[in-house]
């Protein structure tokens, strides 16, 4: 199925097809890694859309990426909960592992380094989701392993 | 110590509760069964009879929504039932353990919803983050789908991308309809023009999971639990500090010490509690002082604070109060829609105005305007978002003045770099989500 | 409304005053009432339902625990509302929201074009906080940002009320305009920086209640307290918008909109805002010019140019055409008809298109459409094209629930005959609330969709209406007062001694250039030099709508008046027809007014001129019409393999639009419109470069599909299509 078919089939289960946009969105950005101007327009066409109204929809949501991420995307929280637990830490470890700052990807586009917001794992604090896939609890101590999985994946 | 009792997630720690199987083998969809059996009035009146409060923060008895609802005959339209699965109140992680393990139950108490109002459509808005959940879900509604326990009714899972707004009702219909989640003017509430401008119950995950409990074992039985004007359990989150965090079940009602002391097995590391936040990162905090309140949504409010979504979370004494209203003003104002002016641009003033006095650059007089910048904000804004953003901030600052002025008058943070949470990197000083037209002044 | 007349009246209490309003009255209007203002920024009905953003008409309601925003409630009996004028919680609220706006606002009112006409000036000197206590770096962006050719943007001065979105996605519909990115970052935008390219893309400057969106026509062209609005009615189009033409210094420096409820609602199409710079084109002719070689023209002073007037007339006799344009004002019509007709028995004139009185039987306000519960459109061109604000009428009616029938464009029928027979039909005979719309060439002037609507029984139903949308101005004014001018028959002159061509639209018109090929001679009044070229032999200066008085009649059959904004570079034509007239004996005023009471006398049943007044209401309709039989059904040749071609004249284009540079990104791209079927009939993907063949000649044009065209038509703007015939071949 052509992703504008797949975005129109997923947009059918709504009474309005205007609600279809963030599925639309989420299949785009699964097939592009993020949401390139032409990802936008792709979602506008195939709902009937302005391409934009779709940048304005994707623009408010964080887990829709308007800029490229690398091929890894390593998530850390650091809301109240992982805070007080030492998610600094685990960011610091993380920046050391990766040699990156918070807010970064790596020159070879491989990793994609950024803190969150709650991901609701407080109590299994600090969460740190690696690929959309929840790591909790993690210490600095494990980042290096993970870290390695990732270079080695 | 506070005995648990194990309603909505009852069952799961003997079995594997997604599995169609496993929940009909306790006998679920059993109340769904029943309740289609009895009118829609009965339903509503059964629910009502048991005081059932939402779970999602506001605390509104789900029986007089359900009864405000306009059936379709009447509307004209399309009624619609709407779970609220966009958990993200930090401190709260519930939903997402009720949507792990006990997805049946709740797709359950969906249903009943459904039936109650004359609906023919659910749609469960989770969190874009919640990706396992999702997929438990789907697969738990794909076999209801294949039992035929749907009936008429289409079950659609809609998947958030990363809003906190989104958990406001409004802000998650807008999201819905696909648009940007910004919240609508209310009147009209939801019941009466809500997703499509038509009819729509929307109700938190664990007050919905909630439903079928009450319709199996009846409200009269259920209203016995806790206290009598808010009775049933209720799934507390306890995160912070303490031993043993987790979710736990109990009788609303259970107090603050009991939460964190018995259940949490008290502050880790035998350290001391600083400070108590009872019902999100969005309420005014409690100081040690004040955690013999009952938690259940009248006696915490009584105390001046809110029971919310009953997520608990306890602070230590290494942490500075002022880096934690630093850090979670940046969460409001990273999470402020944008709409209205006040929550838009008063969070950003007081996130910088922390920030002056975190980094000891501050003066007196700018205290006394951050504390002023809250009272102008609260209770101005369009939703309850800006309200969320003063309360903690304000109640540090009154509860624990002390401490911002010593941030004042020694130029810096007394804590010297070595609070719990120095130097914490918040989402909002990041650049990553989309590029900033802004250029240096 | 119509609805609101039959509720329930309540009284609120505002401030201690008493309001009585029917129930369900906004807050905003029932304060008003009291006498008592609720200052807003972001609350404006004409956008749709309040959305409570701004929180700047924040007040205390007994019984509500917070303040509320006052906008989004509506009267109902005992309210008791306190305003910041009486609460003063309310106050505090109204001067917090100022506050929190100006933290960010760069008040670089000095140099900022809304200074002094600007609501947030007006609020903050008497809402707001005297003092700043933000120390903060305010946040800066580049600026300015231009929107599009027409519109800069300075997000500085944004406050983020939403206005300007809610009217692209709301109202225009076209949901271009959009705010990108979440709280504090949110920014007003356009996908990719893509210029905001709509037809009422205009509307948002005059929306913005700060200085953010502004008109690149306007910057820094003048202070609010330098300039004179004169009220007057839009020209460029027959639906006559009623207007504010700012001036300064005798020039024209902006047209904003004069709400007339019934006609524009306050919305005003791109050409009718920004085309009033061809006042100042380059090629403007202000002295009268005779031609002196093929190409070659030389000035001439006024008494020479009457002089050759008088001896071109006299030697002509009644042997004249006069090609008409429709943009006259009634008067100038009359003024040449009288003079030619009574002085010289030259009765004969090319009228620029038909028009019909039959339509003042099914007369209705504009507005109507947006009541109505059924409207079927009809004929071969999109609305928008030929009047831009119906365009907006019919989006509003379809938001309120009504349905909107549009006939395929290119249909064989235009679409007569489903309103004819059918369940259509039926269902238009049974509606009480039913509007037709004839939108393109062939109506017969609206004589066709008076038939269907006469057949359909709309005479004896009020809410029932017929529209035709016209190609020019004041065509139905114009031949009113042709026809006014004198008694006399028409004849075909044979050897046309004389053409006059009045206006640049005749001049434009191929027929006209075709009779000038057999005219001895040809006197031309037109504003500009290049379409005359070489083939007139005396050119007098024209002017436009927004130079002269008189009066305009525009597509509903309401008369308006035209009112001089500025002195324009030469006589205008009244006064110049007046003192050739003189030269035949024939009296014509030079003034507008006393022409009028003439021709009223005639054909307006004495209509006073003062008393069309600055909003003119709509004549009842009229029941002695002679019903005019529907149009039959024309059976349009088909060719083998070739599209049909329609061609059209599209909504920027045009003497004024192509003179004025900030609207030539408006202008049609090189495109063919397709249907979706001959599209994939022809394997063309959308955007492909295709050659379009016919009479040997070939275009490259660029293919698109357009969803609204019937198979085997295709659509090319007529400035793409020339040397193109009816029908076309279409390969890659």
């Amino acid at each position: 199925m052509s992703l504008r078919d797949e975005i129109r089939a997923a947009a059918a289960q709504y009474p309005d097809q205007r609600s279809g946009v963030m599925s639309g969105l989420g299949l785009a950005q699964e097939q592009y890694g993020w949401l390139p101007p032409e990802a936008l327009a792709e979602v506008a066409e195939a709902l009937d859309l302005t391409p934009a109204h779709v940048q304005a929809v994707a623009s408010f949501y964080d887990m829709y990426h308007l800029a490229p991420v690398g091929e890894h995307l390593v998530e850390i929280c650091t809301n109240v909960s992982c805070a007080l637990v030492g998610a600094q830490q685990v960011v610091e470890a993380f920046e050391r592992e990766l040699g990156l700052r918070a807010g970064e990807t790596s020159e070879d586009g491989k990793v994609t380094l950024r803190t969150i917001e709650c991901a609701g794992g407080c109590g299994y604090a600090p969460v740190v989701v690696v690929d959309h896939r929840y790591r909790e609890p993690t210490r600095p101590d494990d980042v290096p392993g993970i870290v390695g999985e990732l270079n080695g994946g | 110590m506070a005995e648990a009792q194990s309603l909505v997630l009852g069952g799961a720690d003997e079995r594997d509760l997604t599995q169609l199987s496993e929940y009909r083998a306790i006998g679920g969809y059993a109340a769904l069964e029943k309740a289609r059996g009895m009118t829609r009035e009965q339903v509503i009146e059964e629910i009502s009879t048991a005081t059932l409060r939402g779970r999602g923060g506001a605390g509104f008895p789900m029986g007089r929504k359900l009864s405000l609802v306009q059936p379709p005959e009447v509307a004209g339209k399309p009624t619609y039932v709407v779970a609220n699965a966009d958990e993200s109140e930090p401190g709260a992680f519930k939903d997402r353990e009720i949507m792990r393990r006990v997805p049946h139950r709740f797709i359950e108490g969906c249903l009943i919803a459904a039936h109650a109002i004359g609906s023919k459509h659910v749609f469960i808005y989770i969190r874009g983050e919640y990706g396992a959940e999702y997929e438990v879900l789907k697969a738990a509604a794909d076999e209801v789908r294949d039992a035929d326990l749907l009936g008429d009714v289409t079950l659609v899972l809609h998947r958030g991308a990363g809003a906190y707004i989104c958990g406001e009702e409004s802000a998650l219909l807008e999201s819905l309809e696909g648009d940007r989640g910004q919240p609508r003017p209310r009147p009209p509430f939801p019941p009466i023009s809500g997703l499509y401008a038509s009819p729509t119950l929307i109700n938190n995950v664990q007050t919905l999971t909630t439903v079928p409990i009450i319709i199996d074992r009846g409200a009269a039985w259920y209203s016995k639990i806790g206290p009598e004007a808010s009775p049933g359990t209720v799934v507390y989150s306890i995160s912070g500090n303490v031993e043993r965090p987790g979710n736990y079940e109990l009788p609303l009602g259970t107090t603050l010490r009991e939460l964190i002391y018995d259940v949490g097995g008290g502050i880790a590391g035998g350290r001391k509690l600083k400070a108590v936040i009872p019902g999100g990162s969005s309420v005014p905090v409690f100081t040690p002082d004040e955690i013999d309140t009952p938690a259940d949504f009248d006696s915490i409010q009584a105390a001046g604070s809110f029971l919310g979504s009953a997520a608990i979370i306890a602070v230590d004494d290494r942490a500075c109060m002022v880096q934690l209203a630093l850090r979670v003003e940046k969460f409001y104002m990273h999470e402020s829609c944008g709409k209205c002016t006040p929550c838009r641009e008063g969070t950003r003033w007081m996130v910088s105005l922390l920030d002056k006095i975190e980094t000891g650059r501050a003066e007196h007089s700018d205290l006394d305007l951050l504390r002023d910048v809250c009272n102008r904000v609260l209770g101005k804004s369009l939703c309850a978002l800006g309200d969320f953003a003063v309360y903690p901030v304000a109640s540090y600052i009154d509860k624990y003045r002390e401490e911002f002025v010593a941030h004042i008058d020694q130029g810096g943070c007394p804590y010297g770099g070595e609070s719990s949470i120095e130097g914490i990197v918040a989402p909002v000083d990041q650049h990553t989500h989309s590029p900033v037209a802004e250029v240096p002044a | 409304m119509a609805q609101m007349s039959a509720a329930e009246i309540v009284t609120v209490s505002i401030d201690g005053r008493e309001a009585q309003v029917p129930k369900g009255t906004g807050l905003v209007e029932t304060a008003l009432a009291a006498g008592i203002e609720i200052p807003v920024f972001c609350y404006e009905p004409r956008l749709g339902p309040p959305i409570g953003a701004c929180r700047m008409c924040l007040v205390e309601v007994e019984g509500m625990p917070k303040l509320q925003a006052g906008c989004t409630l509506t009267a109902t009996d005992g309210m008791v509302v306190r305003t910041a004028q009486t609460s003063p919680a309310a106050a505090d609220g109204q001067n917090s929201t100022l506050e929190f706006i100006l933290v960010n606002h760069p008040l670089d009112c000095p140099v900022c074009d809304k200074g002094g006409e600007c609501p947030l000036q007006d609020l903050t000197f008497r809402w707001g906080p005297p003092v700043t206590r933000n120390t903060f770096p305010k946040r800066t962006f580049e600026k300015p940002i231009p929107i599009s050719p027409t519109i800069a943007l300075d997000r500085e001065r944004c406050i983020l009320c939403y206005r300007c979105t809610r009217f692209s996605s709301d109202v225009a519909e076209d949901s271009q305009l959009v705010a990108r990115d979440r709280g504090s970052q949110s920014i007003i935008t356009t996908f990719e920086d893509e210029p905001y390219r709509a037809p009422f893309s205009g509307n948002v400057i005059e929306l913005c209640p700060v200085g953010a969106l502004t008109s690149t026509q306007y910057r820094f062209a003048a202070r609010p307290w330098e300039i004179q609005d004169v009220p007057t009615v839009c020209g460029l189009c027959p639906v006559g918008c009623n207007i504010e033409s700012t001036t300064r210094e005798g020039k024209v420096k902006r047209i904003a909109s004069r709400n007339h409820p019934e006609i524009d609602e306050g919305w005003l199409c791109d050409k009718g805002r920004f085309g009033f710079a061809h006042l100042l084109a380059g090629d403007r002719v202000v002295d009268p010019l005779r031609r002196s070689g093929p190409r070659r023209y030389e000035e001439l002073s006024w008494d020479a140019a009457l002089d050759e007037a008088e001896q071109m007339l006299r030697a002509a006799g009644q042997n004249i055409v006069t090609a008409l344009s429709g943009s006259e004002t009634t008067e100038q019509a009359y003024g040449l008809g009288k003079l030619l007709r009574e002085g010289l028995g030259a009765h004969c004139a090319v009228m620029p298109e038909d028009v019909s009185p039959a339509l003042d039987a099914f007369r209705l306000p504009l507005s109507a459409i947006r009541e109505a519960e059924l409207i079927v459109v009809l004929g071969d061109d999109p609305v928008v094209e030929r009047a831009p604000i119906v365009d907006l009428w019919l989006r509003a009616a379809r938001r309120a629930g009504a349905e909107v029938v549009t006939t395929p464009i290119g249909t064989s029928d235009r679409g007569v005959g489903a309103v004819r027979k059918g369940e259509l039909a039926t269902r238009l005979r049974e509606s009480e609330r039913a509007i037709l719309i004839w939108s393109g060439p062939g109506g017969r002037g609206g004589a066709g969709v008076a038939g269907l609507a006469a057949e359909l029984g709309f005479g004896e139903k009020p809410g029932c209406g017929a529209f035709q949308l016209l190609e020019t101005a004041n065509g139905r004014g114009v031949a009113d007062a042709w026809a006014a001018a004198a008694d006399g028959e028409e004849d075909d002159p044979e050897p046309i001694e004389l053409l006059i061509v009045s206006g640049d639209e005749a001049a434009a018109n191929p027929d006209v250039r075709a009779l000038a090929e057999r005219a001895s001679k040809v006197l031309a009044i037109s504003m500009f030099r290049s379409p005359l070229a070489g083939w007139a032999d005396l050119v007098l200066p024209g002017t436009s709508y927004l130079e002269r008085d008189g009066t305009y009649m525009n597509l509903e059959g309401r008369l308006q008046r035209l009112r001089r904004a500025v002195i324009p570079p030469c006589p205008d034509e009244l006064a110049w027809i007046a003192k050739l007239a003189e030269r035949f004996g024939v009296a014509v005023s030079p003034h507008a007014p006393q022409v009028f009471a003439e021709i009223s006398e005639r054909c307006y049943g004495g209509l006073d001129y003062t008393g069309i007044g600055e909003q003119a209401s709509l004549p009842e309709r009229s029941s002695e019409v002679d019903v005019p039989k529907p149009p039959a059904p024309a059976k349009r040749e088909s060719k083998n393999g070739g599209l049909r071609l329609i061609t059209y004249r599209p909504l920027f284009s045009g003497p004024a639009v192509q003179r004025v540079p900030e609207l030539q990104f408006q202008r049609p791209d090189p495109e063919i419109e397709l249907s979706a079927e001959d599209a994939s009939r022809l394997a063309l993907e959308p955007g492909a470069q295709v050659s379009v063949r016919s009479n040997g000649t070939s275009v490259e044009l660029r293919a698109r599909v357009n969803k609204l065209l019937a198979a085997g038509v295709a659509r090319v703007a007529a400035e793409h299509a020339q040397g193109l015939g009816t029908h076309v071949e279409v390969g890659a």
